[in-house]
């Protein structure tokens, strides 16, 4: 079989085809689990939701002094919940201020050792640590999953048609400024 | 950018180290993980070419009574004898070359290796993928059910966080969180177990929950995971699928001289047929998987008990051993080879596999956590901890931390107290059977009492009934000085029917075991460990200071003991030393080996021509 400069040339165009192929699955199946790391930081998100009106419940009638933070809790829980449509901006800075929040209240709940002896209650805020600590996690590993998905995008040579197959440069979960406050302990 | 000389404590401190970053550290251990794979299949390679020869003549042998038999029926086209001929022309070409150095041309030798290469060859790899396919689904659940691991109880704070800090750390990773199971015993380890990431369970011991805070629980439970996530179950499988495949090559070669070689066959054939449909499949699974990884260890029982010239003698027995007589040189020189190759070459080469796996989750668990301190300083105190997880040892390399010897001295045995108890019920059981003996004055002392106990349990495992009652009447007298001292002594009907396969007296044996290993005090028999670490004379679990040292390199602030210097001259002189004669003693084995394979082969020819001969002659007549 003569070998030509036509043969080669399609030989060639085949194989980077292939390539071409493989590499936009690749950046396909990275781009779909980057989304899925998102909606599993939604997923602790709303877990959290769930569990705040049971904790205030709980703790209402030993902590009758504390009525200020209660409530801030509950309207934050309530306009975190408002703005579950919202964009992404917005999301994360109520989330960020019902963290706050929280952390005022848990830091507060610190003053009353006889809730500890109520077991209710440290299962509760067992279970509200343990989500604060997965909400970190899940953010933790979608930014993971955002730097392997950017590094795939901007390494040579998948920089060179990456932008034209419409995929582009993700920002990672950063905190917002309300989360950096210190959170503040009434004595 | 060059700075002034600090002191080194502080340079520790505060200026940065040089750091390998977590990711670094995962990408060197996965390419150091290939170069390994590639070794331990290089390993592979060299222990089948002996047991390939050696289990090749077997099956021409196999395959040529067949053809023997059935020709006494129905005569087989000449075209097959032909084939035969030429097949074992070309192999005595190859073996003339090796042995007598006769010249042949390249082709009909390459065709005469691959003649004698080729089906044992084949034959090994089918029967690993079957013992993949078989113990896919079996493991985890029998495995679990002989530890006794329970649930974790949602009203006990510990063990709630204990749950939650797999979730989290689950999450962490991206993966679906396996589920818990908690284990009580003295000891502190944790392991991952099962054979892939939907189907893998967290083994933690509640000591484990007690002893570490939570950044160290969560260190801890990370690597689990982490090593889950990276598929090292997989890996683990297989290479636990290799010695199984030892163990059932051992097992068929022993069955035409042991009952209980042919009863494993058995379990093995109905298991496979549809064993895990079968209730508590998955346990029978556990223990099939166990007789076999631990048929590597030289065990000479089955053999013993056959040509034991002091039992009853029969011409049907003389018969029967003078024509199975090759078989049985077959049968040492497979598991010679078996053991020493296991032991010298692969075993080695999967244990560092395991170690660059433990490394790589080590340092994936820093990824997860972003904490190196917290697995640093839980492996720290689990170093400095009890580590024995009784009835865990199939599995002791999926653990975090090695199972060493527990450091509360439980497994030393009786205390003299216990010690005169015992003497004296064994005894008062020797009186009550030989009863024209007069009541001894003398006791024997506790050594002699165990040497016979020993030798009596030998015989009563062989069916000897008087040496049963012997046991049993022992055991009831133990039971007349110390009720609880006699419930850790196992009862003998147990013994029997553990051999003969009764499930529920293995769990009670099981059961016992492990209360002796745990804070019993009878001397706890004989437990050949199976699993990947005791096939081999490196560990399958790298030592803590790499391990710390490694995780000081990602940032944690470990203290290191300093290295002792002088330790390691006196173990380098001693190898020295000691190379010429471990090199003779290894040359020496290789040469029995290649005797035995070649003795083997010789007596199964000699043995095979004149079987093939009786049957022409009998097909003639």
């Amino acid at each position: 079989m003569r070998i030509s400069p036509e043969l080669i040339g399609i030989v060639a165009g085949v194989i980077l085809l292939i390539w071409v192929i493989s590499a936009f699955n690749a950046l396909v199946a990275m781009r779909t689990r980057v989304q899925n790391a998102w909606a599993q930081i939604d997923v602790q998100l709303k877990r959290r939701h769930d569990l705040i009106p049971n904790l205030v419940e709980a703790v209402r009638g030993y902590m009758q002094h504390e009525r200020s933070t209660l409530e801030a809790v509950t309207q934050a829980r309530a306009q975190a919940m408002a703005a579950a449509g919202a964009s992404v901006q917005k999301r994360s800075a109520v989330e960020s201020i019902l963290s706050g929040a929280l952390g005022n209240f848990l830091a507060i709940a610190e003053k009353y050792p006889q809730l500890r002896a109520v077991e209710s209650v440290v299962l509760l805020q067992e279970q509200l640590t343990s989500t604060e600590n997965r909400i970190a996690y899940a953010r933790q590993f979608y930014n993971d999953e955002v730097m392997k998905y950017n590094t795939m995008q901007s390494t040579f040579p998948r920089n060179l048609f990456a932008g034209l197959l419409g995929f582009s440069q993700t920002a990672m979960f950063t905190l917002q400024d309300a989360d950096r406050q210190n959170v503040q302990v009434k004595v | 950018m060059s700075e002034p000389k600090q002191s080194p404590s502080i340079e520790q401190r505060f200026l940065p180290r040089d750091r390998e970053s977590f990711f670094d550290a995962q990408r060197r251990n996965r390419r150091a993980t290939w170069k390994l794979s590639v070794l331990c299949v290089l390993a592979a390679v060299v222990m089948g070419i002996p047991l390939a020869l050696i289990v090749t003549p077997l099956l021409y042998a196999v395959t040529l009574i067949a053809a023997d038999v059935i020709n006494l029926f129905s005569p087989l086209p000449s075209s097959f004898w032909q084939q035969a001929n030429e097949v074992a022309r070309f192999g005595f070409v190859a073996v003339q070359w090796l042995l007598e150095h006769q010249p042949a041309d390249p082709q009909s030798l390459a065709i005469g290796a691959t003649v004698m290469l080729l089906p044992g060859t084949v034959l090994s790899i089918v029967l690993w993928l079957g013992m993949n396919i078989l113990f896919r689904h079996g493991g985890v659940g029998g495995a679990l059910l002989a530890l006794k691991a329970r649930e974790p109880n949602q009203s006990d704070l510990k063990e709630l966080q204990l749950a939650d800090t797999v979730q989290e750390m689950a999450i962490a990773a991206g993966l679906p969180a396996p589920r818990v199971m908690l284990i009580d015993t003295p000891g502190a380890n944790a392991a991952a177990i099962g054979t892939s990431p939907e189907d893998a369970r967290v083994l933690v011991s509640r000591r484990l929950v007690d002893d570490l805070s939570r950044d160290e629980l969560e260190g801890v439970l990370a690597h689990l995971i982490a090593s889950v996530g990276n598929g090292d179950l997989r890996i683990a499988f297989r290479v636990a699928a290799i010695f199984e495949t030892c163990g059932l090559l051992v097992t068929v070669i022993n069955s035409p001289f042991g009952s209980l070689s042919r009863r494993t066959l058995w379990r093995i054939i109905r298991y496979g047929l549809g064993g895990s449909r079968m209730e508590g499949g998955a346990q029978e699974a556990a223990v099939v998987a166990d007789i076999l990884s631990r048929g590597v260890a030289l065990d000479t029982d089955d053999i013993d008990r056959m040509f034991d010239t002091t039992g009853k003698k029969s011409l049907f027995r003389s018969i029967r051993n003078f024509i199975l007589f090759p078989i049985f040189f077959t049968n040492a020189a497979i598991k010679l080879s078996l053991w020493f190759f296991s032991l010298a070459v692969l075993g080695p080469s999967i244990s560092l596999l395991l170690r660059t796996r433990r490394y790589l989750a080590d340092a994936s668990a820093v990824q997860l956590t972003r904490n190196p301190d917290g697995l640093a300083s839980a492996l720290q105190k689990l170093s400095e901890d009890d580590t024995v997880i009784p009835g865990g040892n199939w599995a002791s390399h999926l653990f975090i931390v090695s199972l060493g010897r527990g450091k509360s001295g439980n497994s030393s045995g009786p205390n003299p107290r216990q010690q005169e108890l015992l003497a004296k019920a064994w005894a008062a059981s020797g009186n009550t059977m030989q009863s024209s003996d007069a009541s001894q004055a003398s006791e024997p002392g506790f050594a002699t009492a165990l040497r016979e106990f020993t030798a009596v349990q030998r015989a009563a495992l062989s069916g000897d009934a008087q040496a049963l009652e012997r046991l049993r009447a022992a055991r009831s007298a133990l039971e007349g000085l110390d009720p609880s001292l006699a419930a850790q002594m196992p009862d003998p009907a147990d013994l029997l029917g553990a051999r003969h396969g009764d499930r529920a007296a293995i769990a009670r044996l099981r059961a016992i075991h492990g209360q002796q290993s745990a804070g019993g005090s009878l001397p706890a028999e004989e437990d050949p460990s199976s699993g990947a670490s005791s096939n081999s004379f490196l560990d399958s679990h790298p030592s803590l200071r790499r391990r710390l040292k490694r995780l000081d390199r990602m940032g944690a602030h470990a203290e290191l003991a300093a290295a002792d210097r002088k330790m390691w001259i006196v173990a380098a002189i001693f190898s020295l030393i000691m190379a010429p004669f471990v090199i003779a003693a290894v040359a020496l084995l290789l040469l029995l080996i290649a005797v035995m394979t070649m003795a083997s082969l010789t007596f199964l020819v000699v043995w095979l021509a004149f079987i093939h001969k009786a049957f022409t002659f009998f097909g003639h007549r």
